[in-house]
């Protein structure tokens, strides 16, 4: 038992800890949720035991794992991530007792993702991010949350084959399963690129990047809103920073192989993305878009192949998963018993409640990149990244795609501050979820205020990721 | 006598290759999903035979725990495909289609 992994540790001792807190008593699952959250803080309190202890960068199982700044920088995202979720389902009848396990068992695959460095640890933890996800999106009950299940799970599959079937033809190629020896001069040229091509559709699949990006306003909208919220922070956090680690430590010298596909496909999604968003009627579907949208940014981190565009992304993620949590929790109080809001639902929600209407202005102004909120900073970087990368192409694909973004977050904004006549029914704030709002909104802002501390963070971890 | 590494290789695609085909040409979620497991098990096929020439063991060991997680998979998409259609009692991906993509 080493240091390294207790962030890991902690979590699968929550996963059994609330499996017997289910046993104990049915009816009180409460009990589950506290001991979730219980191995959510403890997890929290070793990534950053370990982040100062000094000890890492450390290399687990002959090369399998790498914990260092990198994977410890996911922990904390995924982390928020979680938690995030499961206090916005705080207690739901709905989701039962089954929802803070299958959430815990999603994130260790979160974690695993942060830090795999071979081909082994690179599919199981994908795995474990999935499987608990289908069950997750399927948890609601019959009609459309099987269906979003069963598209989620023959996508995922179907997906999941793609990346498999890369992985041992570029295991064929390069007779290693470490990530950061695949190129080599004996690497087997024509096999690895088929190889390469098949793993990124694959990874891309997960990251929903346009061509294979289908599944994504489906599942979301079918899943139940706290798995919404997992799935748009948590999953897209997780594909990142896979798809970097495999892409800048395993195929950092084979650039001009990906580079321009990555960078293509960035420029097309977050047009794309932002486009389809404009039309939509139903919040978690312009939510599912905005996602679809906000993975084409990360892209753009990623094409830049510097050390600026490592950094832009990693920080690119907080920002943007503090703008989902903040939007979730505003769209799960607006529901109550429902499982989605309407465009329409929204109308005269700044009579109904203040409060509610300015978290969600904050929200959307940050996911459209405003000056004064973190997803105004995160762009900014990205574009810093881009230009950096001499891809001028990029950057002016990324401000056209925010200027069509701001177009589309503007109209739930424009309804929610419309007045409506009579007197509109007041919404009940569940603490948890208020919690959530709360400091998601505050985050938003403290980044675009003030974003020194975790800049500060982020190019430690991004800084000591491209030595290698 | 031992077969060539080619022809294992081969298999294996023309194996990924039907499976591919399979889950988008096909309907029935039961089969889309077991053309999926054929992709799965096509890379498993893979890892084995290069494993075999590189006499390397992590090969081995990848197809073991595909196997595994197949099997995983397996309990979970039985179930949401029997909860998803045990009211309808017909199998057709084009009737659940109440989410437009």
């Amino acid at each position: 038992m080493t240091l390294a992994l207790w962030p890991e540790y902690a979590v699968v001792l929550g996963v059994l800890a609330t499996m017997l807190a289910g046993m104990v008593s049915r009816e009180r699952t409460i009990w589950g949720y506290w001991t979730t959250l219980a191995a959510l803080a403890a997890s929290g309190v070793f990534t950053i035991i370990l982040w100062a202890s000094g000890s890492l960068p450390r290399s687990l199982l002959h090369g399998g794992l790498s914990i260092d700044a990198f994977s410890m920088a996911v922990n904390g995202l995924v982390l928020v991530a979680a938690a995030g979720a499961l206090l916005i389902g705080w207690n739901d009848r709905r989701y039962g007792g089954d929802f803070p396990i299958l959430v815990l068992l999603a994130l260790l695959g979160m974690m695993v993702l942060g830090m795999a460095n071979n081909f082994i640890a690179l599919f199981i933890g994908i795995e474990m991010l999935s499987l608990p996800l289908y069950i997750l999106a399927a948890s609601g009950g019959e009609g459309l949350s099987t269906e979003a299940g069963l598209k989620y799970l023959l996508l995922g599959a179907f997906s999941s084959g793609t990346l498999l079937f890369g992985l041992a033809l570029l295991y064929g190629a390069a007779g290693t399963m470490v990530i950061t020896a695949v190129v080599s001069p004996h690497l087997i040229l024509p096999l690895a690129g088929a190889g390469l091509a098949l793993t990124l559709v694959g990874l891309i699949f997960k990251l929903g990047i346009v061509p294979f990006h289908m599944w994504i306003p489906d599942v979301y909208e079918g899943s139940p809103l706290p798995v919404t919220t997992y799935m748009a922070f948590g999953t897209k956090v997780g594909a990142a920073a896979i798809l970097m680690r495999f892409l800048f430590f395993g195929f950092s010298l084979a650039s001009g192989w990906w580079g321009p596909a990555i960078g293509y496909l960035a420029v097309l999604t977050m047009i794309a993305g932002n486009l389809i968003a404009l039309a939509q009627k139903d919040m978690k579907r312009l939510l599912a878009y905005s996602g679809i949208a906000n993975a084409g940014y990360l892209l753009v981190g990623i094409a830049a192949h510097n050390m600026l565009g490592a950094q832009a992304l990693l920080f690119y993620l907080l920002p943007y998963g503090l703008s989902i949590l903040a939007a979730f929790a505003v769209l799960a109080f607006v529901a109550g018993d429902e499982e989605s809001v309407s465009l329409d639902q929204l109308t005269g929600l700044y009579q109904r409640s203040p409060g509610l209407a300015a978290g969600m202005a904050v929200a959307f102004l940050s996911l459209a990149g405003i000056p004064l909120t973190g997803g105004f900073v995160g762009k900014f970087y990205l574009l810093q990244a881009a230009w950096a990368a001499h891809e001028p192409g990029l950057a002016v694909g990324l401000v056209v795609a925010a200027m069509i973004g701001l177009a589309a977050y503007i109209r739930p904004l424009q309804r929610s501050f419309s007045a409506v006549d009579g007197t509109p029914a007041p919404i009940r704030w569940p603490l948890a979820g208020a919690i959530v709002l709360v400091i998601s909104v505050i985050g938003t802002i403290g980044l675009g205020v003030y974003p020194a501390p975790v800049v500060h963070i982020v190019n430690h971890s991004a800084a000591f990721y491209w030595l290698h | 006598m031992m077969i060539p590494l080619n022809w294992v290789v081969g298999l294996g695609g023309a194996l990924f290759a039907i499976g591919a085909v399979g889950v988008l040409v096909r309907k029935n979620p039961l089969i889309m999903f077991m053309a999926a497991e054929m992709m799965w098990n096509a890379a498993a096929l893979v890892f084995v035979a290069y494993a075999r020439s590189f006499h390397q063991m992590s090969g081995q060991v990848m197809a073991f725990i595909i196997i595994g997680t197949a099997a995983a998979e397996v309990g979970i998409g039985l179930a949401i495909i029997v909860a998803a259609f045990h009211h309808r009692h017909r199998l057709d991906i084009d009737e659940v289609s109440q989410l437009r993509g």
